[in-house]
């Protein structure tokens, strides 16, 4: 025990380590009221890791070589002792990923966490979004099989439908006229530098933006529900009554991480082909489209959205829209008050929202 | 006192569990990236030299797969891989010709394994060999 | 406000790159000129597209052009003699026209009863198989209505069951290779062992020999025996990391339940 002292001892008279631990940690208070919903975003940064150590780990023995790609992958799956788990990992994981953040999104919208002063953090929360829908469309084509040839294909053909610059903006993505070796070279790039990197920053900003604002106090069980925010100068939101990060939530956290493993690991190995169609085990063949592609469940919406209007841009125009007023959201609902039940309109919108959303799925799905 | 060492208890547990998860975790990952042996204990095959006449062939099994002696007119010996490189199937010695075909799908050999006509991407694998005391011994 | 905005417009390509209907993209594959013309055709002519399309020839990506020859690229020489288009082969030509790739299966049918009575209102190959439509082979062909065409039923039905034990293990380990195909196991191995067992039992049907066919089964289920095994080590691996991952979910909720218990300790 006094050695580890000691070595905080040493850290600390350098950097005043025990100075932040106590300020950032045991010192950091959160609102009473705090619920599980909260931990979506420590669920995400642990997702996150874990995608980056399966990452780099399949990068080992992953080659981005039209040829070679689609072997490579099989000879991860089969070859490669626990290969195939670490695959499996990354792809799950992916998904997963998806489907948390949409938790965590659903989970601030509901509390209306996304209003003044907190604009930033929805912003750069939904480019996040936008993100990790464009590092896993450009995931999806590596493994090089029917599946992700002729998905990439759908995907970025919608592209063409974007009037005067369409046609050739969907050349540029492909790096070619069709989905082809060039394109995996581009969607290589971006998946494993580019749009990772990009990942990283802005989950810094987001942080960042967090750590300035303090944060939001759920508006469940309180009697003044309203944002008592004006606008007329920086304030940070402390909660002087409430419970310490370190321990008491921290362990919360970690208690949702577990129950994700759980649930992460049970698909991992009893379900693993929940996400996969025979099509992702058969290399891409650029002269043989497959019956039935169908996008990841999380596109199958905008895959729908596309199919139901007469034109390809209208959809497409729909679904900027759509897009751009989530991303606008906290500028453009201004209402100060923050518990849902007290805003019946606005709770009719998001939940038919959602449900339009699910039902367009669904509808995708079975279409 | 109760709470605290409840508290501790649960720690110990949760703390050692996870350590045991963690440790367990990277297993996978080292024999992920642990070196791939590369020895292979290829099964030697002994033919007798007196079975392979000239312009005849002789198919034999080897470490598993299908293999073949040629003994081209002349005397010069070739050991192949019996697989065909298209498909898999095992290719027949056509002796008035001199060549081998593979039933399946019409590939041709000649005698050498190179491909001369058909759907094979590549020639039939070599297998090198040794002669000593009428003794052919491939692997 | 114009940050949003400009924002939205540098990663629009990447929400934008959303999924179009598939009609769209079907233009874009290049297909052959024979299938562009004669999937349009009434009749006798644009039947075979019809066919083919669901034969075991277009699974494998073999098209016209395979068998009839000719240019598939350029529609003003797509049917030039010149080009080497064959178009339909005569009666009597129709072994040398499929046995240019099946050739083991031609020989043994040359060699055979049914070979030798080539023209003289013996079969050809599409009288069994049929032409465009032709699917993966099996003992279904032999039935009575199909033999009884020509002769009775019994001496094909003596080969059928000889074959039929043999029949089963191969639809067996074919059914079970390719569910593990569907998972991502690379059964490229089987597969292939498997065609060529597969093959070399079914050229043998060609002899029209029940004799034969006896004789040479005991070998070929020995060789399907051996892919059995490998399915059966297969088996077992599936089983053992479905263990490892109950035990390792249930070590995740026993760590969620001690950290749920270790914060109720701080109320």
């Amino acid at each position: 025990m006094t050695l580890l002292k000691r070595l905080i001892d040493w850290f600390d008279v350098r950097i005043g380590a025990r100075e932040v631990v106590a300020r950032e940690l045991t010192g950091y208070l959160l609102p009473r009221n705090i619920n599980t919903w909260y931990s979506m975003g420590s669920i995400l940064l642990f997702i996150f890791a874990m995608q980056m150590v399966t990452g780099i780990l399949l990068l080992i023995y992953y080659v981005p070589d039209a040829d070679k790609a689609f072997k490579s992958v099989t000879f991860i799956m089969n070859e490669v002792p626990f290969g195939w788990l670490i695959r499996l990992c990354h792809a799950v994981g992916s998904n997963l990923m998806v489907l948390v953040l949409l938790f965590h999104m659903l989970s601030v919208l509901f509390m209306n966490s996304y209003k003044s002063p907190r604009e930033l953090n929805w912003l750069t929360g939904f480019i996040l979004f936008t993100m990790i829908q464009g590092i896993s469309l450009t995931g999806y084509l590596l493994p090089w099989s029917q599946l992700s040839f002729w998905a990439t294909t759908v995907a970025t053909n919608s592209v063409g439908a974007i009037p005067a610059i369409g046609p050739y903006l969907v050349e540029f993505l492909r790096g070619g006229k069709l989905v082809g070796p060039p394109t995996l070279g581009r969607f290589f790039a971006l998946h494993v530098v580019l749009i990772p990197t990009g990942i990283g920053a802005l989950i810094g900003a987001h942080l960042f933006f967090l750590q300035r604002t303090g944060v939001s106090t759920p508006p469940f069980g309180q009697k003044e529900t309203a944002n008592q925010w004006k606008g007329d100068g920086y304030r940070y939101e402390s909660h002087p009554e409430g419970i310490p990060f370190f321990p008491v939530y921290a362990l919360e956290d970690i208690r949702s991480i577990f129950i994700y493993l759980a649930c992460f690991l049970g698909v991992v190995f009893f379900f693993p082909n929940l996400l996969f169609t025979k099509e992702a085990f058969l290399p891409a063949n650029p002269l043989q489209t497959p019956l039935h592609i169908k996008p990841e469940w999380y596109f199958l919406a905008n895959y729908q959205t596309l199919k139901i209007f007469p034109s390809e841009f209208l959809g497409l125009a729909v679904q900027g829209i759509a897009m751009t007023f989530l991303a606008l959201l906290p500028f453009i609902d201004r209402d100060p008050e923050r518990h849902p039940l007290k805003r019946p309109l606005f709770m009719v919108c998001a939940l038919g929202g959602l449900l339009l959303w699910i039902g367009l799925g669904v509808w995708g799905h079975y279409s | 006192m109760d709470n605290s060492g409840r508290r501790t208890f649960l720690g110990v547990c949760l703390g050692g569990l996870a350590a045991a998860v963690t440790a367990a975790a990277t297993w996978p990952v080292y024999r992920y990236l642990a070196p791939r042996s590369t020895a292979t204990t290829a099964a030697r095959v002994e033919i007798p030299e007196k079975d392979v006449p000239e312009g005849e062939a002789k198919f034999f099994d080897f470490g598993g797969a299908s293999a073949v002696l040629v003994r081209k007119p002349g005397g010069g010996l070739i050991a192949l891989s019996a697989v065909c490189t298209h498909m898999g199937c095992i290719v027949q010695w056509e002796k008035d010709t001199q060549d081998f075909l593979c039933p399946c799908h019409g590939g041709h050999y000649t005698a050498d394994g190179g491909v001369i006509s058909g759907p094979p991407p590549k020639s039939l694998a070599k297998l090198p060999f040794i002669v000593a005391n009428g003794i052919i011994t491939i692997g | 406000m114009h940050l949003p905005g400009k924002v939205f417009a540098l990663l629009s390509p990447l929400f934008l790159a959303l999924l179009a209907p598939l009609p769209a993209t079907a233009a874009e594959s290049p297909e052959i000129v024979c299938i562009q013309c004669h999937s349009a055709m009434p009749g006798r002519l644009g039947e075979p597209v019809k066919l083919w399309k669901g034969s075991i020839h277009a699974e494998n990506g073999i098209a016209c052009n395979a068998c009839h020859g000719g240019d598939p690229k350029n529609a003003a020489n797509a049917m030039s003699p010149a080009r080497g288009f064959l178009g339909a082969p005569k009666e009597t030509a129709i072994p040398a026209f499929c046995g240019r790739c099946h050739v083991g299966v031609m020989r043994d049918y040359l060699a055979s009863a049914h070979g030798k009575a080539l023209g003289k209102g013996g079969p050809t190959c599409v009288t069994c198989h049929s032409n465009h439509h032709v699917v993966k082979a099996s003992l279904d062909l032999i039935n009575e209505k199909n033999c009884s065409r020509c002769h009775g039923f019994e001496r094909a039905r003596l080969i059928r069951d000889a074959m039929q034990e043999t029949e089963g293990m191969i639809v067996a380990i074919d059914t079970r290779i390719a569910a593990y195909k569907e998972e991502g196991t690379d059964t490229e191995g089987m597969q292939k062992g498997l065609f060529a067992v597969r093959n070399r039992f079914h050229t043998l049907f060609h002899n029209v020999d029940a004799a034969m066919v006896k004789k040479e089964s005991a070998g070929i289920q020995g060789d399907l025996r051996k892919i059995q095994n490998q399915l059966t080590a297969l088996d077992a691996s599936r089983q053992k990391r479905k263990l490892a991952g109950a035990g390792g979910i249930s070590a995740m909720l026993l760590l969620a339940l001690f950290a749920h218990l270790l914060r109720k300790t701080y109320d």
